[in-house]
């Protein structure tokens, strides 16, 4: 009944090619299409920031994005984060380091709206929190995840 | 889950666009979608066919003979990171930032904010007091509206469902030598970052060099049936010094001009209570600066 849509992506740097119904949500087009269960469903309502992926190097909740509109766009998962040596991003290993993981559910989304933070280059506390606000995590009560925000990049506060 | 439609038309201007809803009768338009997926998983709305403006061109501000155009399609995040709009609008760029959280506003596009027509809708009380003017296209041609004119009542505004809007225009504004501008834009709700606004307020204010008010615009959010401005509070402050007396008056005529409801967010004492809170630490802070 549905009329399939084409959806061509650059995802995690390689050229991808998709044919969804076109319901589909960018969120299942990763873990179902794509293989990619990296990025995780919360809330599905575009409140909790586990499924966040990057759409064209910005933060996006990807239940909420319609796989469709995103033909010929740049995706980055969680699972791109890596270098191609497979050496993990600075804010994975910030995020370590400063013990911003306990049961691991939202680190995925943490970790890419925190390579967003770092990309813009957020200088000061109060806006990289105001812009990780979104991802919530019910372990760590934050502390941890600001500290492996600041490490991971930034420059110190006030530097802005 | 996949949403329950059954096409997505993809088109590549604005005129295919119009063109593509008025074929399909009962096709929504979809930009960012943020509002809308929702709004389609939970049934409250159903459609078969989403026509998506995300490749029409309706990105970008630019400036122009009548003001700074904003395109429909443009995010919270392009629109709070303006230069232009935080020098010029700076309650605009505040309630952007302020809409959702910042994958929210990666996506949300303000032409979405105002379609809609949600009476909590953040970027509506600042463009109110910007006295922001619409322009929307259908297959006929466009026509301009003003923002004050557009919205009806909760989820209802004058836009028909062939209508898009192509672009929110700011008139140029300016501040006569010798005065002060103070534009805020602030909300209420049980959190600071990402909640739907309670109440909200958007406050400018041009003060004269003796002190007197030469300048008023104010608009509330989420505690009418439609984004509104409060102009009985206005005419109080307008011409007279920011004494206690004035402020207490203003206070207690924007009041009585608010119609609140109780909902799951708040009763409508407390909407009054906050808006009248709002209102104060604003003016408390103009009077103190």
């Amino acid at each position: 009944m549905a009329e399939p849509v084409r959806v061509r992506l650059r995802l995690n740097g390689e050229l991808r090619e998709f044919s969804v119904p076109p319901g589909r949500r960018l969120l299942d087009l990763l873990r179902e299409d794509a293989g990619l269960t990296g990025t995780k469903e919360g809330c599905g309502a575009g409140e909790c920031g586990a499924c966040t992926v990057l759409l064209n190097g910005r933060p996006v909740t990807s239940c909420l994005v319609l796989a469709a509109s995103c033909d010929g766009c740049e995706v980055t998962t969680v699972e791109g984060l890596l270098a191609a040596t497979g050496e993990p991003h600075p804010v994975q290993r910030a995020l370590v380091e400063a013990g911003g993981v306990q049961c691991g559910f939202c680190t995925p989304g943490l970790a890419v709206t925190g390579a967003a933070i770092v990309a813009r280059g957020v200088g000061k506390a109060p806006e990289r929190s105001r812009l990780i606000s979104g991802n919530l995590c019910r372990c760590t009560g934050y502390l941890t995840v600001l500290e492996a925000l600041e490490r991971a990049g930034g420059a110190p506060d006030g530097a802005e | 889950m996949d949403l329950p439609i059954r096409r997505l038309l993809r088109p590549r201007d604005p005129e295919e666009a119009v063109e593509l809803l008025a074929r399909y009768p009962g096709a929504l338009p979809v930009a960012g979608g943020t509002d809308l997926v929702v709004q389609l998983r939970s049934g409250k709305v159903s459609a078969e066919t989403l026509v998506d403006l995300g490749g029409v061109g309706l990105e970008g501000i630019a400036e122009g003979a009548e003001g700074l155009v904003i395109g429909a399609a443009t995010t919270m995040d392009a629109i709070a990171a303006d230069g232009r709009i935080r020098a010029g609008w700076p309650a605009l760029a505040q309630a952007a930032s302020q809409v959702g959280a910042w994958p929210i506003q990666c996506r949300a596009t303000l032409g979405g904010n105002l379609a809609n027509a949600s009476p909590a809708a953040d970027t509506a009380p600042p463009l109110l007091i910007a006295n922001a003017q619409l322009r929307l296209l259908s297959s006929r041609g466009t026509r301009l509206v003003p923002l004050a004119e557009f919205f009806l009542g909760p989820g209802r505004s004058v836009r028909t469902p062939e209508e898009i809007i192509l672009s929110v225009t700011l008139p140029p504004r300016t501040v006569p030598a010798h005065a002060t501008l103070y534009e805020r834009f602030t909300k209420v709700g049980p959190r600071r970052e990402q909640i739907i606004s309670v109440v909200s307020l958007a406050a400018r204010l041009v003060v004269a060099g003796d002190g007197s008010v030469g300048e008023v615009a104010l608009a509330v959010g989420a505690v009418a049936p439609t984004p509104r401005r409060a102009r009985r509070a206005e005419a109080v402050l307008a011409g007279r010094r920011l004494t206690g007396p004035v402020r207490r008056d203003a206070i207690a005529a924007l009041q009585e001009e608010l119609a609140p409801i109780d909902d799951v967010r708040a009763p409508a004492w407390y909407r009054r209570v906050a808006a009248a809170v709002l209102l104060d630490r604003f003016l408390a802070e103009v009077a103190g600066g």
